[in-house]
């Protein structure tokens, strides 16, 4: 057996943006959630499982955002799941019959007819509709490091010129974070790994130690990190930074030759929502007869072709199954490099979006599950670990600043401060203003009134999120994303006057504290 | 996150060009043709109505009703009532009649600025100089960058609020003024510049790996104990080791991080 010389730690960052719309069941939006419950968050959760149960002992960290954390604890959206699942069951039932004629396609019928079968008993039956538990038990017993984000996934970047505002996503971030998980976390997501320095000591007053960042996080960082991203740094401020690790962030997210990529495995893009029948398929897509992902895909990539062949389980498993090789021989390999050159051990840090694996990626939780196994099982020189054990384990490393840095396009801001979304941000900074306006003018209020400012500080926190700016650059859902920083500042600012002017609409209030019911906990005192 | 389709982006386009008249007034960033102010602006969003349709980005409005009846009386078969449903509408304020000037970093060579003169200030200024200051006057920003002391000068428009800048020095602090600079000089307007106001101070990122700060000894932290130590670098060996470290990742003129590309900064695979 090869000596152990360093380590991988994988970061999984769970995230969506907060989507609740009690008032309508027709938001596409919401389904977000749905798809990625069924094919990330739950195949994660079962993988882990059977690591566990097969005794394979493995770390891995993921960060569950306190939007995404408010939505899977939200009853209202919990139905919604069930009754999307139970939809989906229905479908693939009358995909049965359809497809009796043929053998391969019949086959992938009864296979989604079984994986949404069984995530509806999971996930009523095992789980009990309680997401969170299930995560959470993960990290009871060791596995599983679960860290904290930003409240509403802000961007620091752009929201710290007024700096109350980013100690405030920090602030509801890990208050989040306790009402769930029962204590403190020891680590953040930074939104976008939107890194300032200025956030440091807020980081450090919420008792954050580490924060994640990209490459240039470490590698520009001033004075110049002497071990790369091969070990972390810590700010002068005494918050310690991990910088993504460049090679394996290439293997798996590479747009040429990255492993999702793979002709094995499932297309995302070709989907039964566009292929069927459009009367057969009417009930099962949008309400106004739009076409949708319904999430029944019986195609495989094949190539770069517009022929595609049937997608083939076992293929995509072997599939999965030589990569996961592939990612062990290439982190064996530098971990025996970079080990003759770092003090400490090193640490190989690959973060992911969580919904990488499984949405995007549909075979990504299966081949981490064989990763993990490998790890355990065959002659490699290095273990899986957590950040914090890192830093428990070698507390002693660089003092350096990080390099201010994002892991957007180009490495910056351009992703959510370009010509797109640029008229957003004077509204966001002038509401974050107002907002500590109102607690100092407002301290300690009571009755109406304090309901009334808490819900200025929630609808503040939601305009702030990022994934409104992104979604305009990214030009989809475009007018969605519009609409709601739009509600946000709206509701803000009607209420914000109503406050100031002692005239608080009592129905408007509780109207919008439906729709926007996220935080329960929320002081706007934060804000002070 | 999951996103939608081009097609469907395409449709519901379609369809909310066909709905009717009430369409957001975008905050226009290159025109201050609009009068529009913030209380105008949140007038026009009366909270409750009693339309019947909504602005919707997703599919069509079912008009939904509020449950009113309690378990008990469903269980009775009594009839729901029917409330109409509170329907909002917002838009974004054309301006906050501040006089504000703000600057963001948007790479470690591109500043944003936006900016605004209240209707007090302007008005002051037309008071001081003549009611016909803003014609006879054109306005500028001043960058200065604090950490290399020194400052320019770009001439913009009345008809832009925010602007691009490009700037020649990453990891600098720099700072914006907003001013006004005469046309033509009057025997009010007889000065060569007058300030309006200034922006928050911001350091643009760094854009490289900084081997070129002589660095001779680089500190360690006990993050447990707190205890600190030095480590001279200068040594054949460390320099060596580093170089190694580096060399990995090909930080060459053509280092470009941008080769990845992430679903939350680019949709792979599209």
């Amino acid at each position: 057996m090869q000596e152990k010389k360093g380590y991988v730690s994988f970061v999984l960052h769970a995230h969506l943006p907060f989507i609740h719309h009690p008032e309508s069941d027709d938001y596409l939006e919401e389904s977000w959630l749905y798809e990625a419950i069924s094919e990330t968050y739950i195949p994660l959760l079962t993988n882990f499982q059977k690591l566990v149960d097969e005794g394979v002992k493995f770390r891995i960290t993921m960060s569950m955002t306190p939007p995404l954390l408010s939505m899977l604890d939200n009853k209202l959206l919990q139905k919604k799941y069930i009754k999307y699942l139970k939809k989906l069951i229905e479908l693939s039932e009358k995909e049965i019959k359809r497809t009796a004629g043929d053998e391969r396609l019949n086959k992938l019928s009864h296979y989604y007819f079984d994986r949404y079968s069984n995530d509806l008993h999971l996930f009523k039956d095992v789980y009990k509709c309680n997401l969170i538990e299930a995560f959470k038990h993960f990290q009871d017993i060791g596995v599983l490091e679960i860290i904290t984000c930003g409240a509403t996934h802000g961007y620091f970047p752009i929201l710290y010129v007024n700096e109350k505002t980013v100690k405030a996503q920090i602030a509801v971030g890990v208050q989040t974070y306790e009402r769930y998980f029962g204590r403190k976390p020891r680590g953040i997501w930074l939104p976008e790994c939107g890194y300032v320095p200025e956030a440091d000591k807020y980081l450090k007053e919420f008792g954050i130690d580490y924060i994640i960042t990209e490459t240039h996080g470490i590698l520009y960082a001033n004075p110049t990190p002497v071990y790369g991203t091969a070990a972390p740094i810590v700010s002068p401020e005494g918050v310690v930074a991990f910088g993504r690790d460049l090679e394996s962030s290439r293997q798996v997210w590479s747009s040429i030759n990255g492993y999702p990529g793979d002709f094995n495995y499932r297309e995302f893009y070709r989907d039964i929502g566009y292929e069927a029948d459009y009367d057969y398929i009417k009930p099962y897509i949008a309400h106004n007869g739009v076409r949708v992902h319904t999430g029944i895909k019986y195609h495989r990539i094949t190539g770069k072709t517009e022929f595609k062949d049937y997608y083939n389980v076992q293929w995509a498993k072997d599939s999965a199954e030589k990569q996961a090789g592939h990612f062990l021989d290439c982190r064996t390999a530098q971990i025996g490099t970079l080990a003759q050159y770092t003090e400490n051990p090193p640490i190989i840090l690959c973060p992911y979006d969580a919904e990488l694996y499984g949405h995007w990626w549909y075979e990504g939780p299966y081949w981490l599950y064989v990763l993990f196994k490998k790890v355990y099982y065959d002659d490699c020189n290095f273990e899986l670990i957590t950040p914090s054990e890192y830093i428990d384990k070698y507390p002693n490393m660089q003092v350096a600043s990080p390099c201010r840095s994002s892991w957007g396009a180009n490495g910056y801001s351009e992703v959510w401060l370009n010509p797109s979304n640029d008229y957003a941000h004077r509204h966001l900074h002038v509401a974050g203003d107002r907002m500590c306006e109102l607690a100092y003018l407002y301290p300690n209020a009571k009755g109406l009134k304090k309901k009334a400012l808490n819900q200025c500080a929630r609808e503040l926190l939601l305009a702030q999120s990022s994934d409104w700016l992104f979604i305009i650059t990214n030009g989809t859902m475009v007018d969605y994303a519009k609409k709601r920083i739009k509600d946000h500042i709206g509701r803000f600012t009607k209420l914000y006057y109503q406050i100031k002017d002692d005239n608080i609409d009592e129905e408007f209030l509780k109207d919008i504290s439906k729709k926007d019911c996220v935080f329960p906990d929320i002081d706007y005192m934060i804000y002070k | 996150m999951p996103r939608k389709t081009k097609e469907q982006t395409e449709i519901e386009k379609e369809e909310n060009t066909r709905k009717p008249a009430k369409k957001a007034t975008t905050v226009s960033k290159k025109t201050t043709t609009k009068k529009a102010t913030e209380k105008a602006a949140s007038k026009k969003a009366p909270a409750k109505k009693k339309a019947t349709t909504k602005s919707k980005t997703s599919a069509t409005k079912k008009t939904s009703t509020k449950k009113t009846a309690t378990k008990k009386s469903a269980s009775r078969k009594k009839p729901t009532t029917k409330k109409p449903e509170a329907v909002e509408y917002y838009d974004l304020p054309y301006r906050y009649n501040q006089t504000v000037v703000k600057v963001l970093a948007q790479t470690p060579n591109t500043l944003f600025i936006y900016w605004d003169i209240s209707d007090k200030d302007r008005k002051a200024f037309e008071e001081q100089y003549g009611e016909n200051f803003f014609e006879k006057t054109k306005p500028v920003l001043i960058i200065r960058n604090d950490t290399l002391d020194y400052s320019f000068e770009v001439e913009i428009n009345d008809f832009a609020n925010s602007w691009y800048l490009h700037i020649a020095d990453s990891k600098c602090d720099y700072k914006i003024e907003l001013g006004r600079r005469p046309i033509t000089k009057t025997e009010k307007i007889n000065f060569d510049y007058i300030y309006v106001s200034s922006s928050n101070e911001i350091e643009v990122p760094n854009d490289k790996v900084l081997f070129n700060q002589n660095q001779k000894m680089v500190y360690f932290r006990d993050i447990k104990t707190g205890i600190q130590t030095q480590k001279d670098i200068t040594n054949i060996s460390f320099i060596r080791n580093m170089g190694k470290i580096y060399d990995i990742y090909d930080l060459g003129e053509n280092h470009n991080t941008n080769i990845l590309s992430n679903p939350s900064s680019g949709s792979i695979y599209q």
